[in-house]
């Protein structure tokens, strides 16, 4: 039952849209597709008015560093066949470029807020003020996987001396006032 | 009459009175705020100590920390801190406030609070049980009878320096200067 | 010697307003099955607030609203007559004083509310409005019941109804039930417990118009909040009870009349300002009109 609605749903997408690839071996109702950067308006608007997937789940972002790419996924709903759709498109690191959606879905805004703020990616077309979660920063897009926030805040704040990382509670004790751990608690140290 | 007894008198009782009903601001402002409710209901009773939930800066004592807190944050809690009436006193809950705790390294986050509000009290934890909070509580009560909680006047005192820490972080600083 | 018996009564007011408010915070944690605070809680408080260092204000009307809730508390409070035959208290009652206790009281919050407007929070303004509305709400079921009275026995004094029921033997609770009922209705939107407490909510509205006070000003608000107290539970006591000889009787019938608010505020929601005016306009104020047609007609 479910195999055949994701088998229709695969056959009327790439009917449609020529450059959609598209991945079916999950078990579940998950279904995938990879589409150029131009086309996300259009298959959004033919998925939800078409075919019944009104519910906008997410919008994420993953970073390829080593491709030298983002990537925009969306993920959509239909609560009447409850099958998931991830559409994806990869977007050039160095410059990255959408289109906006939010009129397809108004909550996109939000997710395009964060999306820009966090990780860089330009939105043509969108209106909303510019900062949103973080206030009066002025250093690179922190979402990145090159954005060093360890070395960022051993420069910018003060840290107490003393702390040093992955130390067990019971070894410094037992360190510091010459007891031994007991064999049963031994095998949960580390 | 001596007067260095008659006013250690009147210091005890008002360090007594003091110490006795403690007004906590209702304002959490991290993840640590979620042990404020259960040490304040029917279980962990913390009124018996004359401990009270306020709602405003101005009928506010103590200023409770709770847990990591953000550079966006700390304009906020600043400007109501310096709403607050004398005597005040801020506890730092969890150990974010004390080295960074769990977020240690995250670039949004101020790493120890000492450098920019006094703090009296420091509760470890991560989120301390509230029996530790109570225990806190206790051990504020003590420093106020000793007469040794004054981060109020710390503040007054050492203003340029607690300043020159904030501004450090906050690039963007247009708050108004409050008269004391 | 007035004088003196006028301090004596501001200070017995206090004492016991206080201690009652400190009973309350007790009796409720004991209903939530905790161990509350002490019963003397309420004076720690006010001596904690009186000792702050510091007293910030925004202008002469604000400095000033405290006092007018004071004066108001400390007029109702020399007005109504403590005990019968004391040389301790004083009597400065006159003709029609009931009337002019009925203004007075209304008096404190006015001004309390000039004062919080000067502030400018908008949490003051909102807590102000709501207030005076409901105000306008618990004030006809009790005109009704004192009007209903003033009726029955000819008098427009308090003396004068104590008197009555010295003379005829019977409380007035008895006599003119349906204005009794009317009256304490009424006296559960005068104290401010559940479920008309929406005016001072700490959580709902950042305490309404005690937002911007701190300090000495709020010093100021718990005790005469206090003093007003005993003396509504005072003149309800007069007026319904038969007043009282002695201290210790005049305390076990306040105390008698203090609990039905508060054992009834533990157990209610709270009411928007709107159900509660209209609540106050439905039952309490069918009372007082029975109580009006039952003093005209009998």
């Amino acid at each position: 039952m479910m195999k055949e609605l994701k088998e229709n749903i695969v056959k009327r997408i790439k009917a449609n849209f020529a450059d959609a690839a598209e991945k079916n071996d999950f078990k579940d109702n998950r279904l995938d597709f990879s589409v150029k950067r131009q086309t996300i308006p259009s298959i959004l608007f033919y998925l939800k008015d078409e075919m019944g997937f009104i519910h906008l789940s997410h919008i994420s972002c993953v970073d390829w560093l080593e491709e030298g790419e983002l990537e925009v996924v969306f993920i959509v709903w239909s609560p009447k066949d409850k099958i998931k759709v991830f559409v994806r498109t990869r977007l050039d690191r160095d410059n990255p470029v959408m289109d906006n959606v939010d009129m397809i879905w108004r909550q996109a805004n939000t997710y395009e807020r964060e999306m820009r703020e966090m990780f860089g990616v330009q939105f043509t077309g969108l209106v909303a003020p510019d900062e949103f979660l973080l206030e009066d920063w002025q250093g690179p897009p922190p979402f990145r996987r090159d954005f060093d926030t360890a070395a960022y805040a051993e420069k910018t704040f003060w840290h107490r001396p003393g702390r040093e990382d992955a130390q067990d509670v019971r070894e410094t004790i037992a360190n510091r006032d010459g007891e031994e751990i007991p064999d049963f608690a031994k095998k949960y140290s580390r | 009459m001596n007067d260095k007894n008659s006013q250690k008198i009147v210091d005890i009782i008002q360090n007594w009175a003091r110490k006795h009903s403690i007004w906590v601001l209702a304002y959490g402002t991290g993840c640590g705020a979620i042990e404020i409710p259960p040490t304040m209901t029917s279980r962990y009773d913390a009124e018996r100590l004359g401990v009270r939930g306020a709602a405003t800066p101005r009928q506010a004592d103590v200023l409770l920390i709770t847990g990591y807190l953000t550079v966006k944050t700390m304009k906020r809690v600043i400007r109501v801190y310096e709403q607050m009436q004398d005597p005040k006193y801020v506890i730092g809950f969890g150990s974010c406030t004390i080295n960074g705790g769990m977020y240690y390294d995250s670039y949004n986050t101020i790493k120890v609070l000492d450098k920019y509000l006094p703090v009296d009290v420091y509760i470890n934890g991560c989120m301390p049980r509230p029996e530790a909070v109570l225990s806190g509580f206790a051990q504020l009560q003590k420093r106020i009878a000793e007469g040794r909680a004054n981060g109020a006047q710390q503040y007054k005192d050492n203003l340029e320096w607690y300043r020159a820490n904030q501004k450090k972080i906050i690039p963007n600083w247009i708050m108004p200067d409050y008269n004391w | 010697m007035d004088i003196l018996g006028a301090v004596v009564t501001f200070l017995v007011a206090f004492v016991v307003g206080m201690t009652y408010g400190g009973l309350s915070r007790k009796i409720t944690a004991r209903v939530q099955n905790r161990k509350g605070p002490p019963w003397y809680q309420n004076f720690i408080d006010a001596f904690k607030l009186g000792f702050k260092k510091s007293a910030i204000h925004h202008g002469v009307m604000h400095h000033l609203g405290g006092a007018f809730l004071m004066v108001s508390s400390v007029m109702t409070l020399m007005i109504v007559p403590v005990l019968s035959h004391n040389n301790w208290f004083p009597n400065l009652n006159f003709q029609g004083d009931l009337i002019f206790l009925l203004y007075i009281m209304t008096f404190g919050p006015l001004g309390m509310a000039l004062g919080a407007g000067q502030t400018g929070n908008p949490n003051s303004a909102i807590g102000v409005t709501r207030g005076l509305s409901q105000m306008v709400g618990f004030e006809i079921p009790w005109v009704l019941a004192l009007v209903a009275l003033m009726i029955q026995y000819h008098t427009t004094s308090i003396t004068g109804l104590m008197a009555a029921q010295a003379h005829s033997g019977t409380w007035l609770m008895f006599s003119s039930p349906f204005a009794f009922i009317a009256a304490v209705m009424a006296m559960l939107g005068m104290f401010r417990y559940s479920p008309f407490d929406i005016v001072g909510a700490p959580t709902e509205l950042a305490s309404g118009p005690v937002s911007e006070n701190g300090g000495k000003y709020l010093f100021v608000m718990m005790s005469s909040g206090s003093v007003f107290t005993f003396a509504k539970l005072t003149l309800y006591v007069d007026l319904f009870m038969g007043g009282a000889d002695n201290l210790l009787i005049l305390l076990v019938k306040t105390f008698a009349l203090y609990l039905i608010p508060m054992l009834y505020g533990m157990t209610t929601p709270r009411y928007r300002t709107e159900q509660a005016v209209r609540w106050f306009w439905g039952w309490p104020s069918f009372f007082g009109l029975l109580a009006i047609l039952q003093a005209v007609i009998f």
